[in-house]
């Protein structure tokens, strides 16, 4: 029962707004940062809507990713080039791997409540680790930028930072969707449905549910990993820990897959794109709106409109040609 | 010998705030007890209390012992208040619908906070003498805490096994269905619990500020959301009285563990503390997840 043809609503969304970037002046930036939210509800969509399970520390992972990102630059740039680039995505890799395998494989055993209540404390305990412990900067973080255009050059500086990393955020975001595609036409996403439905159920079928909930929530980590390694330490050129283990972030991801539809497709992406454009024109307007806006639209999409607009829109369309084309 | 002087000083501390904080927890435990509903927006009530208290004795010069029962009813009208517009609609809600909507409520608290206070640290200083032990000085106001939170909890304790209600919700506790088929309006006890909860969590609030001179701030919550979730997995999670006994373990372990790691040269003991509290967390849920005192 396969089922590939979403992927071309999701490649023809994805065309489009690099269409938009290319061709408009003045606009690569604004899809970009579309791009960065459509990528982060993405990641967190992959465990948070196939598992039903709540990654209170998801921000953790974006920061963890930045901070492979900014050893490796900071570190050892100098030493080895252009490929400290490379071993920083390699380190974000094997942070987030790690964080993951400790936080779930200590919390995914256990029941959904216990899992958010342990996942609620990774940012703020990883950021105090990394200021109290005085590791890699303490709270004066890695600033870089100096560092770079010493090894690297101004100019060659410059396009890592307003092209290179905004190139990589677009395949990982790519990336994000297609395997969530291969997840939902896979085993794999059709146990965490079914666990995510009825977890006793699930098990007694014989589904090993921690298994599956393991690697949902370490390719979740992953992506996020990457995402933060590119979209802030390789295009901001700085890392600061209160900056990026703040909450702010867990809570536009959660938003974005719940209005977009958590547990679908198409939905982070829907969700990504109205947050992002909506964020960046208002943001003007309201500076500081956010979370004083965001928290009460959380509450209304949890207690009136639970499905998304995906999960709305694929009820409405049920049997109809273009059902098939909606995940 | 200035060492253990100084650990034998922190632990005392750890005692007496650890009775603040397994009343800061009881109304955490209590609504998961109940309802199945873990509050993530926890430390959000805590924060108001403590404003409660700071504008009581800013504002109109009102003692916090005197701020304690004003911050309850306020507690127990904003918990009613919540309990109806969003609560009473996610009862039957998978977990993850709770979840998001408690965690929501509780960063709306901390914005609409900021709007009206601002978000620089405040304090205040309500000085009325201490007395001398031999290690150290302990002042009154924190005896007076721990004396307020150990009273407190007898009060709700004796509520739950001497009356009717209490009866009631431990019943709901035990059995919903059970308690449903007896006659017990379970909406009712749902709502009362919740309300209660709440009313303890930001009356925790109050004590809190005699604890943190200076550290009255509109984000001052997470940390005790944190500490809360430490406290109350330590205790069961379900149990009231499991989380209040499990308050002074973790005020021990938490200022035990801030003078040993003021030994260690170069680290910031402060910080790492709080990452201590979260490393309990994750062993305690490694080892034994249903808390180390029994509980559910």
């Amino acid at each position: 029962m396969a089922n590939y043809k979403p992927a071309i609503p999701l490649m023809i969304i994805y065309a489009i707004l690099i269409a938009i970037g290319f061709t408009i002046p003045g606009m690569w930036q604004p899809i970009i940062f579309v791009i960065f939210y459509i990528a982060i509800g993405q990641a967190l969509n992959i465990f948070l809507g196939l598992t039903g399970y709540v990654n209170f520390g998801y921000v953790a992972l974006l920061g963890i990713g930045a901070y492979g990102m900014a050893v490796a630059l900071g570190y050892y740039s100098t030493a080895i080039g252009i490929a400290a680039i490379l071993l920083g995505f390699t380190l974000a890799v094997i942070f987030s791997v790690i964080l993951s395998l400790a936080v779930g494989g200590v919390a995914l055993r256990l029941r959904g409540a216990y899992f958010a209540i342990a996942t609620i404390g990774v940012n703020e305990g990883l950021k105090h680790f990394i200021e109290g412990a005085k590791i890699w900067g303490g709270s004066e973080g890695i600033v870089l930028s100096g560092l770079l255009r010493k090894t690297f050059g101004v100019e060659f500086t410059n396009y890592l930072s307003t092209f290179v990393a905004d190139v990589i955020l677009i395949a990982i975001a790519i990336f994000a969707g297609l395997i969530t595609l291969y997840i939902l036409n896979n085993k794999i996403g059709y146990a965490l449905i079914a666990l995510r439905e009825d977890e006793d159920a699930a098990k007694v079928m014989g589904i090993n549910v921690t298994k599956y909930k393991m690697i949902a929530f370490v390719i979740s980590s992953i992506i996020a990993a990457l995402i933060g390694a590119s979209s802030w330490t390789l295009k901001m050129t700085y890392v600061f820990p209160s900056d990026v283990f703040a909450i702010n972030y867990t809570v536009e991801a959660i938003v974005i897959v719940m209005l977009g539809g958590a547990g679908t497709l198409l939905g982070p992406i829907i969700g990504g794109l109205i947050y992002g454009v909506l964020k960046y024109y208002l943001s003007v307007i309201l500076p500081g709106f956010q979370l004083l806006i965001l928290a009460p639209l959380l509450i209304i999409i949890v207690v009136a409109f639970p499905e998304g607009i995906v999960g709305y829109i694929k009820r409405k369309l049920r049997r109809t040609a273009i059902f098939e084309y909606i995940m | 010998m200035a060492v253990l002087e100084q650990l034998l000083a922190n632990l005392l501390y750890g005692v007496i705030l650890g009775g603040v904080y397994g009343l800061a927890t009881m109304g955490l435990s209590l609504i998961f007890g109940v309802l199945r509903i873990v509050n993530v927006g926890h430390g959000a009530f805590v924060m108001v209390g403590a404003f409660i208290a700071y504008w009581m004795f800013i504002l109109y010069g009102v003692a916090p012992v005197i701020s304690i029962p004003i911050a309850l009813l306020l507690g127990l009208i904003i918990g009613a208040i919540i309990y109806f517009a969003v609560i009473r609609r996610l009862i039957d809600a998978p977990e993850l619908s709770t979840l998001l909507a408690t965690f929501a409520i509780g960063l709306f608290i901390e914005e609409l906070a900021k709007q009206i206070w601002g978000s620089d640290y405040v304090g205040y200083s309500w000085n009325i003498g201490s007395i001398t032990l031999p290690i150290t000085e302990v002042p009154l106001t924190k005896l007076l805490a721990l004396l307020s939170s150990i009273i407190i909890a007898i009060i709700v304790y004796l509520w739950f096994q001497k009356t009717k209600l209490g009866a009631a919700v431990r019943a709901v506790v035990e059995d919903r269905e059970g308690a449903m088929v007896c006659g017990i309006n379970v909406n009712r006890i749902f709502m009362i619990s919740f309300a209660l909860g709440i009313g303890l969590t930001v009356l925790s609030g109050v004590l809190v500020t005699l604890f943190v001179p200076v550290g009255i701030n509109v984000y001052m919550g997470g940390e005790y959301t944190l500490k809360a979730f430490v406290i109350a997995v330590l205790g069961g999670l379900a149990s009231p009285w499991g989380a209040f006994y499990a308050g002074f373990i973790f005020g021990l372990l938490e200022n035990g563990s801030y003078t040993l790691l003021g030994l260690i040269p170069g680290v910031e003991p402060f910080g790492l503390t709080r990452f201590v509290s979260f490393a309990v967390l994750l062993i305690i849920l490694l080892v034994k997840p249903t808390g180390l005192l029994g509980g559910e």
